[in-house]
């Protein structure tokens, strides 16, 4: 039985006992499912990379950390990926065209300055994230044996049964306690002090306008170079009020309408046309009526008095 | 009496319309009508044949006769379903009938003995007399005698095909017509004639009763029309289920055997003095009389309303459609329930047809369409007032105060059983029906005939009951109710606008034994209140100086009335009521008068109405009315507040618009605590940047700037700018806390209209990923609840609130009932606020609730007719609700359940004329369909209690909820809430924890978002200390193992494909999640594995 229930789809179970808690006293066991990382586009950290499936929902970096490194004395943790976590982090990335909505030139200066604004956040109201139930996580290790070795090891303490607690001996500094605690303080959170928030809202203007600044200098430059055939482009400037623009599009249309206002029996032809419509609007809605009536019928029964 | 005519005018149809009307109609009628025609296969078929020509006339009439073609299609179908099949019944009937006929007529003659010779010659065959009260004395000089009926008929509606296959069958009317010869000339007085008529149809029931046993019938008297004067035989199928229709024996006697003129309304015919239950000799004796009469006038009716449907097509139709109408509003033929039944509204059509019109003209036309007789009818009814007699032939004297329509030529006021509560009733429910027939909003077709009106605790805002009095035989029981009536309706004056009663009659009983007594005691009185004056303390009576009126009002009042001297120097009788007391200032009257005038102590009736007040005051804080002071001092602050944000110096933007966005700003908070939303939007302006994260930091800007200045103006303590939706930044990020000085918290936004603009450009943006799409869908969602319909709604509800006191009331009672069944997490208060606003703005079929109780019951009525999967639930919120908007809404809603069938996203759609887009409330799962299907069963079951249990329904057991139905429940620890007799103790302590209770929302926000897959949730307000849970069941079986499962699993056993839901892993998550804040985890049966 137990080797049964050491492997899943691929995947290498590895229970966890969950800490009882007085108001749930009943023991409980988590299965991680663990296997290597292999993306369907290789990065790569993908080979030093370990694949983890069912996180507990109050895993924190420390938790792995703790549990590859302590609990199963095995290879050492870079850092791990949540499944939340949009993969903002262009380290290495920043050729690949992830989905960041901001527009992209290729020039250094102004992406550099968003990459800055885009980590530039109002604080955090939580002092500890939860994953949602049934989460993955990517778990990058130091080198390529750590990860080897940490797989290992995590398959013989499932075949073995070695039971391991889940965040047990864990500093308790290391990481926020859950529970009450972490609602007053989230609750406090909420609130950040003045100085702080001044401090978020001022450096993200300074950037903010210094990446537009940035913009419309290499937007110019741009315009200014011949191309590769030695044409010169010719633009309408830069085309931020496109918002604008459909106003006025709506605008023009609307006067459009206005025009024609009044004029709609000008013909004969118009007024017959429009009084046979109507005709049959009429009976276009008595035939929707009918068909109203019938499945009013069929979901009621008969109508009769209740 | 001149809208009268003009609506009359516009009924009847001109000249073309009418011949085309005639002969639609005759085409149709000849079609459906005819008796033999209802094999229904047919029909469709000929439907499918039909050419467009015959279409369109189709469209023509059904456009132009009726309501609307809709309308008319629903009246056919009720029609056809309610339409009886004579021919069968007939053939089916025939010879029984005849045998019944025939054994009637071989009853031996017996001639004349004294009373107790005739008690005990049929006492010997098994039959007792069913005298009316009082029975003859033993020593009375006249005779009893028996002999061959001079005529033996089918007559009512069995006859005349005019009546409604209703779920109770209608019994067949097989009349007697007594021999002339059985009578003296004196015989209509003190009785005579009843005595006299009970020994016969008793002598009938000892003649057939071996017979009809062998038919397969029991035998039992009845009264007739729930009149103990006049018993009749009613024969009933002994199996309750064979196809057998009951049949009732009447008795008549011939036209002239009495004449008309002894009979007239206000002729005495009971003159001896001794007994105590009829009235003082020389009094006049209507009911009596025209009980008398309308044994005379049997066969004259049936004559007369057979030419009558003779001449009109659609006169049995129109039978059909008042019969159903008067069903539905608990009017049948007894003076108990009304006195106006089938036999009184076929013989007013009758009579219509000859005149009844404001100049003598007759107000029906032989033209007419059923719909159209209706119509007329429910006007006639409606426009004029009875009370001033109608006559038909000559006129005759009539009592005053009650409705008479005098037909001449048979002597009889066919409204004779009406009494003024009964009457004033009929008007008033055709008043709303033909509101509801001119409204051209909705077509209103349910309403008028499907929906049941007469549920006691729907239709009235108080309710009486009286257990052991006022009821007994006929005519005691008439004057006893009377004398109640008047009673109720001087004490309690213009604080009503009416007094109804309703009583049973007595049931049927077995010929061998008397009848039980017990079966019509009681009666019921149902109150519609004036809720402008019921809370009046003082009453003015007359002044000092007139002195009969004034004696008058004493010898009314006793010593509750004092003279008092007023402001403006008048000295008047006068009435001090308590508004401190636990109990309604209605009570204290009632309490009063029925002690004073009939020594009815509290223990003898029961009342109902104020308890739902209680209940909403138990839960909301004490506060009952919108105007109390809680709600006015968040109103003022408001007002305070928002002089200082437009006087701001220091914010470089002006103010456009400061708008209330929260239940507290538009009197519908439960209880008045916890901070309001306010939204500020300022003037446009081109230097907002376009970039979302930009607009968030500069709203923060803004906020920052905002609370400096109302710090440094004095309008508030310190502001402080709190977070949210952090993990969003399309959505709004962040808000300011404005502590106003007085003591109330305002939480400000920033309205920043751009921010629509180019969310709209980013869903229809499709270079974008469908997550970012998807997330600008959600934030352009959020966006319009927000700062859009949040504002709106609390705008309109501000008005509506001060326009219907009770709205404010009725919703939050509503709200106390969601929170009750832990729906708070699922269901937002502006859903439960637009659920009960109909029931206000589109009272039909009753007027507008004036009581908690029946704006509370009747919101939760419409919810358990409400199929919401099958129809959007569309409010009149700004009085603007056209039938455009309508259709809008429709094409709306059918659009959404298109695109959605599963009801995944959506599965309530609730739409106004202010909000026609519909999901703004309940898009993304507020509810989900499993939480709707709850609240729809609840509601029902709430439905359910109230038709069960109408008079001992204890109000607390609609707000008890049961948590065994749910999988686990998570008790919160008790000590988060306080002590609650503390809590009574110190009011200014109420809600010490509300920062805690912030806690537990934040925390039941976790779980469900952590587990949005595999549990629902449930929880009330902040006072409520469970949460409730149940499996996804989906969930709980295994499964092959996939990497979006969301949930946490194990390997299933002896398998290495699937998995389990992890139920204990993901217990212990919750609990270590919620440490510190509960108490244990309940886990019940199946759940656990």
């Amino acid at each position: 039985m137990k080797d049964a229930s050491v492997e899943v789809a691929g995947y290498t179970t590895l229970p966890v006992q969950l800490p009882a808690t007085p108001t749930f006293p009943k023991p409980a066991t988590h299965y991680l499912y663990i296997r290597p990382h292999e993306p369907r586009i290789p990065d790569p950290d993908s080979t030093r990379s370990l694949f983890l499936v069912n996180v507990p929902i109050d895993t924190t970096e420390a938790h792995i950390r703790h549990l590859f490194g302590t609990q199963l004395s095995a290879g050492r943790v870079e850092r791990v990926q949540f499944e939340d976590v949009p993969t903002k982090k262009r380290t290495a990335a920043a050729d690949t065209d992830t989905n960041s909505n901001k527009k992209k030139r290729k020039r250094v200066t102004a992406d550099d300055y968003q990459t800055y604004l885009d980590d530039i956040n109002l604080p955090s109201t939580w002092n500890r994230k939860l994953q949602k139930s049934g989460a993955h996580a990517i778990v990058i290790f130091a080198d390529k044996p750590s990860m080897e070795t940490s797989l290992k090891a995590a398959t013989e303490a499932a075949k073995r049964g070695t039971t391991l607690v889940w965040g047990e001996d864990l500093p308790a500094d290391r990481i926020p306690a859950l529970g009450l605690q972490r609602y007053v303080a989230h609750e406090r959170l909420q609130y950040p002090d003045r100085g702080a928030l001044l401090r978020s809202v001022n450096e993200f203007m300074t950037t903010f306008a210094a990446v537009a600044e940035a913009r419309k200098r290499e937007e110019s430059k741009r315009l200014a170079e011949p191309d590769e055939d030695g044409f010169i482009t010719v633009s309408h400037g830069p085309k931020l009020n496109s918002v604008a623009r459909e106003d006025e599009m709506k605008e023009l249309v609307e006067r459009q309408k206005k025009k024609a206002e009044g004029l709609e029996d000008f013909y004969r032809f118009q007024s017959r046309e429009k009084r046979k419509e109507r005709q049959n609007a009429l009976l276009r809605r008595f035939d929707e009526d009918k068909k109203k009536l019938h499945e009013l019928k069929a979901r009621r029964g008969k109508i009769r008095p209740e | 009496m001149s809208a009268h005519t003009v609506k009359r005018r516009k009924l009847s149809s001109s000249p073309e319309n009418a011949a085309s009307s005639s002969h639609a109609n005759s085409s149709t009628d000849a079609k459906r009508t005819s008796p033999k025609v209802t094999d229904k296969t047919d029909q469709p078929k000929r439907q499918a044949t039909r050419g467009k020509d015959e279409r369109s006339a189709e469209l023509a009439m059904a456009s132009g006769f009726y309501k609307s073609s809709f309308f008319k299609l629903q009246m056919d179908e009720l029609l056809t379903g309610l339409r009886p099949n004579y021919t069968k019944q007939v053939s089916k009937l025939q010879e029984t009938l005849h045998q019944i006929k025939t054994t009637i007529e071989n009853i031996p003659e017996k001639a004349a003995q004294s009373v107790t010779d005739a008690e005990k010659e049929l006492r010997a065959s098994g039959v007792l007399i069913p005298w009316p009260e009082p029975r003859p004395n033993k020593d009375v000089k006249y005779t009893m005698s028996y002999a061959k009926p001079a005529n033996i008929n089918v007559v009512g509606s069995f006859a005349l095909k005019t009546g409604a296959r209703t779920l109770e069958s209608r019994p067949v009317d097989l009349a007697l017509t007594m021999p002339s010869s059985l009578f003296q000339d004196k015989d209509y007085v003190n009785f005579r004639y009843f005595h006299k008529r009970a020994y016969y149809i008793a002598s009938v029931a000892a003649g057939i009763q071996e017979t009809v046993a062998a038919l397969g019938f029991d035998v039992k008297f009845a009264p007739q029309d729930g009149d103990s004067l006049r018993p009749l035989l009613l024969l009933e199928p002994r199996q309750a289920e064979s196809a057998q229709k009951s049949i009732r024996i009447l008795l008549a006697i011939d036209p002239t055997l009495f004449p008309i003129m002894r009979t007239l309304p206000m002729k005495s015919n009971i003159r001896q003095g001794s007994s105590a239950n009829s009235s003082e000799p020389g009094e006049p004796t209507s009911f009596y009389n025209a009980s008398l009469r309308s044994d005379a006038t049997v066969s004259l009716y049936h004559k007369s309303l057979y030419s009558a449907s003779k001449k009109c097509d659609s006169f049995s139709d129109a039978c059909i459609l008042g019969r159903t109408w008067l069903q539905q509003r608990g009017f049948h033929a007894p003076f108990q329930n009304g006195g106006f039944g089938g036999f009184e509204w076929t013989a007013l059509l009758s009579l219509l047809f000859e005149a009844g019109g404001p100049s003598g003209q007759p107000v029906l036309l032989p033209s007419y369409s059923c719909y159209q007789i209706f119509k007329a009818t429910i006007q006639f009814l409606a426009g004029r007032d009875l009370t001033t007699p109608l006559f038909f032939g000559q006129e005759v004297l009539v009592p005053s105060g009650v409705p008479v329509i005098f037909d001449g030529r048979r002597g009889l006021n066919i409204l004779y059983k009406m009494t003024p509560w009964s009457y004033a009733t009929l008007r008033h429910e055709a008043a709303t029906t033909l509101k509801m027939l001119n409204e051209s909003r909705e077509d209103n077709f349910d309403k008028v005939f499907i929906l049941k009106v007469d549920e006691p605790a729907l239709r009235f805002d108080r309710l009486i009951s009286f257990p052991k009095s006022f009821n007994g035989d006929t005519l005691r029981a008439l004057q006893e109710q009377t004398a109640l009536w008047q009673v109720l309706s001087r004490a309690l004056g213009d604080r009503v606008k009416l007094v109804s009663l309703t009583s049973h009659s007595i049931d049927s009983w077995p010929v061998k034994s008397k009848p039980n007594k017990r079966s019509s005691q009681g009666v019921s009185v149902g109150l519609l209140l004036n809720a402008e004056n019921v809370g009046r303390i003082v009453d003015h009576g007359p002044p000092a100086e007139e002195k009969e009126e004034s004696a008058s009002f004493r010898s009314f009042w006793g010593e509750k009335s004092e003279l008092r001297r007023f402001r403006d120097g008048s000295i008047l009788e006068s009435l001090v009521w308590s508004d401190q007391s636990e109990e309604s200032i209605i009570y204290q009257i009632l309490e009063y008068i029925l002690q004073r005038h009939f020594k009815i102590t509290t223990e003898d009736f029961g009342f109902m109405g104020d308890e739902y007040d209680q209940q909403l005051k138990k839960s909301g804080d004490d506060i009952l009315a919108y105007s109390s002071p809680a709600f006015q001092s968040i109103n003022d602050a408001f007002k305070d507040l928002e002089r200082y944000i437009r006087d701001m110096e220091e914010v470089p933007l002006t103010v456009r618009h400061l708008a209330p966005a929260s239940p507290l700003l538009r009197y519908t908070a439960l209880r008045p605590n916890g901070a309001a939303d306010i939204v500020l939007q300022f003037e446009s302006s081109s230097r907002w940047p376009d970039d979302f994260a930009a607009i968030q930091m500069t709203k923060v800007a803004f906020l920052l700037k905002i609370g400096d200045s109302l710090e440094s103006s004095g309008a508030a303590s310190s502001c402080h700018v709190g977070l949210e939706n952090e993990s969003s930044k399309v959505v709004n990020n962040a808000y300011l806390d404005i502590p106003h000085t007085s003591g109330v918290l305002f939480r400000l936004r920033i309205h920043h209209d751009r921010e629509q603009i180019l969310l709209e450009r980013n869903l229809k943006d499709r270079t974008l990923s469908p997550r970012e799409r998807e997330e600008a869908a959600y934030a352009l969602f959020a966006y319009k609840k927000s700062f859009v319909q949040t504002p709106r709604l609390t705008q309109a509800l501000r008005s509506l609130c001060t326009r219907f006191p009770l709205l404010s009331p009725t919703i939050r009672l509503t709200k106390q009932w969601f929170n009750s069944h832990l729906f708070n997490a699922q269901i937002s208060e502006e859903l439960i606020e637009l659920l009960t606003i109909r029931t206000f703005t589109q009272p039909n079929p009753w007027e507008c609730p004036s009581s908690v109780m029946t704006g509370f019951l009747r919101t939760l009525h419409s919810l358990s007719r409400w199929d919401w999967q099958q129809e959007p639930f569309v409010v009149d919120l700004g009085g603007e609700l056209s039938p455009e908007v309508t259709e809008n809404i429709r094409t709306r809603f059918t659009a959404w359940r298109n695109i959605d069938p599963a009801m995944n996203s959506l599965a309530l759609f609730v739409a106004s004329d202010v909000d026609p887009e519909g999901v703004t409330w309940t898009q993304y799962e507020m509810p989900s369909k499993v939480v709707a299907a709850r609240m729809s069963s609840l509601a029902k079951a709430a439905v359910n209690l109230l038709r069960t249990q109408p008079h001992d329904m204890e109000v607390s057991d609609l707000f008890d909820t049961s948590l065994a139905p749910y999988d686990f429940v998570i008790h919160l620890r008790p000590k988060l809430f306080g002590d609650r007799s503390s809590v009574a103790k110190f009011k200014n302590l109420a809600e010490p924890r509300s920062g805690m209770m912030a806690t537990v929302k934040s925390f039941v926000r976790d779980v469900q978002a952590c587990y949005s897959q595999s549990i629902l949730l449930f929880h009330g307000d902040e006072r409520c200390a469970v949460i409730a849970g149940i499996w996804n069941p989906q969930t709980l079986k295994p499964r092959n193992w996939h990497l979006k499962t969301a949930f946490s699993t194990a390997p299933a056993v002896d398998s290495n494909t699937q998995v389990l839901i992890n139920q204990p892993a993901i217990l212990n998550e919750i609990a270590r999640l919620g440490h510190g804040l509960i108490e244990n985890i309940e886990i019940h049966g199946t759940a656990e594995e």
